[in-house]
C-alpha cells in the first residue's frame, strides 16, 4: 500500500497497491500497460489514453493530453517526522514494528531529514529521519526489539537548546 | 569575401538554427559554451565549440571582445549575432568589422541610428511613416510632464534607451503622471543606465504588426510580409503569426510600403523588421526598428519556403538579394509559439528545474526549435525560452489545429513550461476568430484559467505514478533488505 497526493492539492490522499498490470486506487481498478520507461496506456473518461510520467525521488512528474502535474508518493516515515517536529524533536512510530538497525549513533549530530535508523512495520521497511537538526539523544529501542504505534523511536534536540 | 567559417556569438535555439544553415551552405560552425551552459544542442551539431569564461554566465554572451578574441583564436572570418545579446549593439558591430571580420547584420550606423528610439522616430517621421504624438524628455525636461500630459491620456511613458518592456508605464489620468515618470525612470536606469524618458499616445486595444525587411549591399530592399504579435504578456511576444488576421489586402500593402521605404531611406542592409502598432480604426504607427533576425522569423520562412539565415548569409558575403520583390509568394498561414519555463497560470512567473523527459512534437507541417536537451537544467541564468513551436497549413484554421495537437505532446517533465496555456489560448474562439490585440490575455483571463481535473483523470495519474514509483523510489536501506525491496510478501 502506498500512498500519493497531487502536489497542487495535498489534502486528498490515494491509496494504491500494485499487482502486475493492475494498480488499485482507493479500491478502483486500473490497468496501466506500459509503452515504455516513460509511457503509459490506461482508461480516462472511457478513452484509453497515453500519460507519460518521470520520476524523481518521490516526485513524480506526469503529462497527460497536453497538461503536466506533479504527484507526490508519500513516505509515511516522512509524514511521522512531520508530526514530530511539531511535538519538539521526537520521531514517533507510525506503525506498531521492529526496529531493524541503527544507521546513527546516540549523541552524533544530525540534520533535519537524515536517516536514523530502518524500522519494519507490516512487512514494509521504512526510515525514521531525523525530524529537525540538533543532537540526537536518545534511540530507545535497540535493533530486534519490537514497539507499539505512536512509540518514540528517536529524539532530537535542537543544538542551542542542547547546549 | 566567401564565409568559410562562422562564428555563432548565441546560445540555445538560435544556435542550433544558425549551424544548420550555415552547414548546409558548406561554412564550418564554431559555437560557444560555459561551464554553466554546455547542455545545448548547438553544440553537438555546430564543427567546433569554444569555452566561455564569465560570472554571471550571461555575461560571457555580452562580453564583445572575448567572443572576437574566440571568433579569431577559431579561425572564423564572420560573426552572426542571433538576437538578444550584442545582436543590436552597434559597438559590437563596428568592434567585429574593426577587427576584419564579416558581421551579418547592418551597419553599425543603422544599429546606432534605429537603436535610439528617439532618433528612429524622428527618422520615420522623416519618411513619411507614421508615429504616435510623443513628448520627449530631452527637448526640456522641466517642461516634460507638461507636454507629456498635452498629448492626452491614456498615455505610454517609457526609457528612451529601452525595450522588451522593461521601464514602461501606462498612466491612465493625471494624478498618476509623476508617479508613473518617477517608476519608469528607475526602472530605464536600472535595466538601461539610462533615464532618459519618452511620453507617447497609448492606442488601445492595439495589433502589433511587423514587417520582415531585407536589404543587400547594392541597395536593394524588399519585404517578406508581414507578421502579427499582438498576444503579448508583460510587453512581451507570446504567439505570432503571418498572415495577419483581418487584415485588408491594400492594408498589408500600405504597411509593407512603408516598411520599405523606411529600410531604403536607412541604406538598410541585411535581415531588419520594422515593428508597428495598427489601431482599432486602422491607423498604423511605428513603434520601432529591430536590426537583426526576430525570434518569430520561422513563421515568415514557413510562408515563403525561404531561409532567412541563408539570406543573412549571402548579404553579409556581399551578394545581391537572391530574389526580387515581385518574385515573393506566400502560402498559407503560420503560427509561432513560445515554449517557456514559467507557471503561466500564476502570474507568469518563471520556473527552473531539470528536463526529466523531453518530447518533441512532430508532424506534417510542424516544426521545433528546440533550445535543451533532456537532462539540461533550466536556471535563472538566461532567458526562460527554452523552445519555439512552429507550424504551417493553408489555411490559419489548419493551422491552429495543427497547432494545437503539437502543443499536446509538446513534453518537457521537470520544469513548469506554458504548452498547456498556449493550447488555451489557441482554442480560444476570440483567437479563432482573429480578435486579437495586445490586451487579448488579460481581457481573457477567466477563460484561460485551467480546469480542474476530473476524479478520473486523478486516479488515471495516480495509477501511473503508482506504476512508476516503485523502481525509483531511493532506498536507503542496508543490505540485506534493500535488495529485498519494500514488499516482502
Amino acid at each position: 500500500m502506498t500512498t500519493y497526493t497531487f502536489q497542487s492539492d495535498a489534502r486528498q490522499r490515494y491509496q494504491t497497491s500494485k499487482r502486475g498490470q493492475t494498480v488499485h486506487v482507493d479500491g478502483q481498478s486500473h490497468s496501466v500497460r506500459t509503452l515504455d520507461a516513460n509511457s503509459f496506456m490506461t482508461q480516462v473518461n472511457g478513452c484509453l489514453t497515453r500519460i507519460r510520467g518521470v520520476a524523481d525521488g518521490d516526485n513524480i512528474h506526469l503529462h497527460i493530453n497536453g497538461r503536466a502535474c506533479a504527484v507526490l508518493r508519500i513516505d509515511p516515515t516522512r509524514a511521522s517526522a512531520a508530526s514530530a517536529s511539531e511535538s519538539g524533536g521526537s520521531s514517533a512510530a507510525p506503525m506498531p514494528g521492529v526496529v531493524i538497525n541503527w544507521l546513527v549513533q546516540p549523541g552524533c549530530s544530525v540534520k533535519a531529514g537524515d536517516a536514523l535508523l530502518v524500522i519494519e512495520s507490516m512487512k514494509l521497511q521504512m526510515t525514521i529521519e531525523a525530524p529537525q537538526s540538533g543532537k540526537l539523544v536518545d534511540l530507545p529501542f535497540a535493533a530486534g526489539q519490537t514497539f507499539q504505534r505512536g512509540a518514540v523511536l528517536a529524539r532530537v534536540v535542537a543544538e542551542e537548546v542542547a547546549a | 569575401m566567401i564565409i568559410k567559417k562562422l562564428f555563432i556569438a548565441n546560445r540555445a535555439e538560435i544556435a542550433l538554427r544558425i549551424v544548420r544553415t550555415a552547414k548546409r551552405m558548406g561554412i564550418t560552425t564554431v559555437v560557444p559554451w560555459h561551464a554553466r551552459d554546455h547542455h545545448g544542442p548547438a553544440l553537438l551539431v555546430a564543427d567546433e565549440a569554444v569555452e566561455l569564461q564569465g560570472e554571471p554566465p550571461v555575461s560571457a554572451w555580452l562580453d564583445g571582445q572575448a567572443l572576437i578574441a574566440a571568433a579569431i583564436a577559431s579561425g572564423c572570418d564572420a560573426i552572426h549575432p542571433g538576437y538578444g545579446f550584442l545582436s543590436e549593439n552597434a559597438t559590437f558591430a563596428r568592434d567585429v568589422v574593426r577587427a576584419g571580420l564579416i558581421f551579418v547584420g547592418p551597419p553599425a550606423e543603422v544599429i546606432q541610428l534605429m537603436g535610439d528610439k528617439i532618433t528612429a522616430r524622428q527618422f520615420a517621421t522623416r519618411c513619411g511613416v507614421p508615429v504616435t504624438p510623443s513628448a520627449d524628455e530631452a527637448d526640456s525636461p522641466e517642461t516634460f510632464a507638461e507636454r507629456a500630459a498635452a498629448i492626452g491620456f491614456p498615455l505610454l511613458i517609457k526609457g528612451s534607451a529601452g525595450g522588451g518592456g522593461k521601464g514602461m508605464q501606462i498612466v491612465h489620468n493625471e494624478s498618476t503622471l509623476a508617479q508613473c515618470i518617477a517608476t519608469a525612470r528607475a526602472e530605464s536606469l536600472r535595466y538601461f543606465g539610462d533615464g532618459r524618458l519618452l511620453a507617447e499616445r497609448f492606442v488601445e486595444q492595439p495589433r502589433h504588426i511587423e514587417v520582415q525587411v531585407f536589404g543587400d549591399s547594392h541597395g536593394q530592399v524588399i519585404h517578406l510580409g508581414e507578421r502579427e504579435c499582438s498576444i503579448q504578456r508583460r510587453f512581451q511576444k507570446l504567439i505570432e503569426e503571418t498572415p495577419a488576421p483581418s487584415l485588408t489586402p491594400e492594408f498589408r500593402q500600405r504597411i509593407c510600403d512603408a516598411a520599405v521605404r523606411l529600410a531604403r531611406e536607412a541604406g538598410y542592409v541585411n535581415a531588419g523588421t520594422v515593428e508597428c502598432i495598427v489601431s482599432p480604426s486602422g491607423e498604423f504607427f511605428f513603434l520601432e526598428m529591430n536590426t537583426r533576425l526576430q525570434v518569430e522569423h520561422p513563421v515568415t520562412e514557413m510562408v515563403t519556403g525561404l531561409d532567412l539565415v541563408e539570406w543573412q548569409l549571402r548579404v553579409a558575403q556581399g551578394e545581391e538579394l537572391p530574389m526580387r520583390q515581385s518574385d515573393i509568394r506566400w502560402h498559407g498561414s503560420a503560427i509561432e509559439c513560445r515554449i517557456l519555463a514559467e507557471d503561466a497560470d500564476a502570474g507568469f512567473v518563471p520556473d527552473t528545474g531539470k528536463v526529466l523527459l523531453l518530447n518533441e512534437p512532430q508532424g506534417p507541417g510542424v516544426r521545433f526549435d528546440c533550445g535543451i536537451t533532456q537532462g539540461a537544467a533550466v536556471t535563472a541564468d538566461f532567458d526562460s525560452m527554452l523552445a519555439k513551436l512552429v507550424v504551417h497549413g493553408a489555411t490559419r484554421d489548419l493551422a491552429i489545429s495543427r497547432l494545437r495537437q503539437a502543443l499536446a505532446e509538446t513534453v518537457m517533465l521537470g520544469v513548469t513550461i506554458n504548452a498547456d496555456f498556449l493550447g488555451r489560448v489557441l482554442a480560444h474562439p476570440a483567437f479563432q476568430s482573429g480578435e486579437t490585440d495586445t490586451g487579448f490575455l488579460e481581457r481573457h483571463k477567466a477563460d484561460l484559467q485551467p480546469a480542474d481535473w476530473t476524479e478520473d483523470e486523478r486516479r488515471a495519474l495516480v495509477a501511473v505514478a503508482a506504476a512508476l514509483g516503485r523502481e525509483t523510489h531511493k532506498n536507503t536501506i542496508s543490505e540485506p533488505y534493500a535488495s529485498m525491496g519494500a514488499w516482502r510478501n
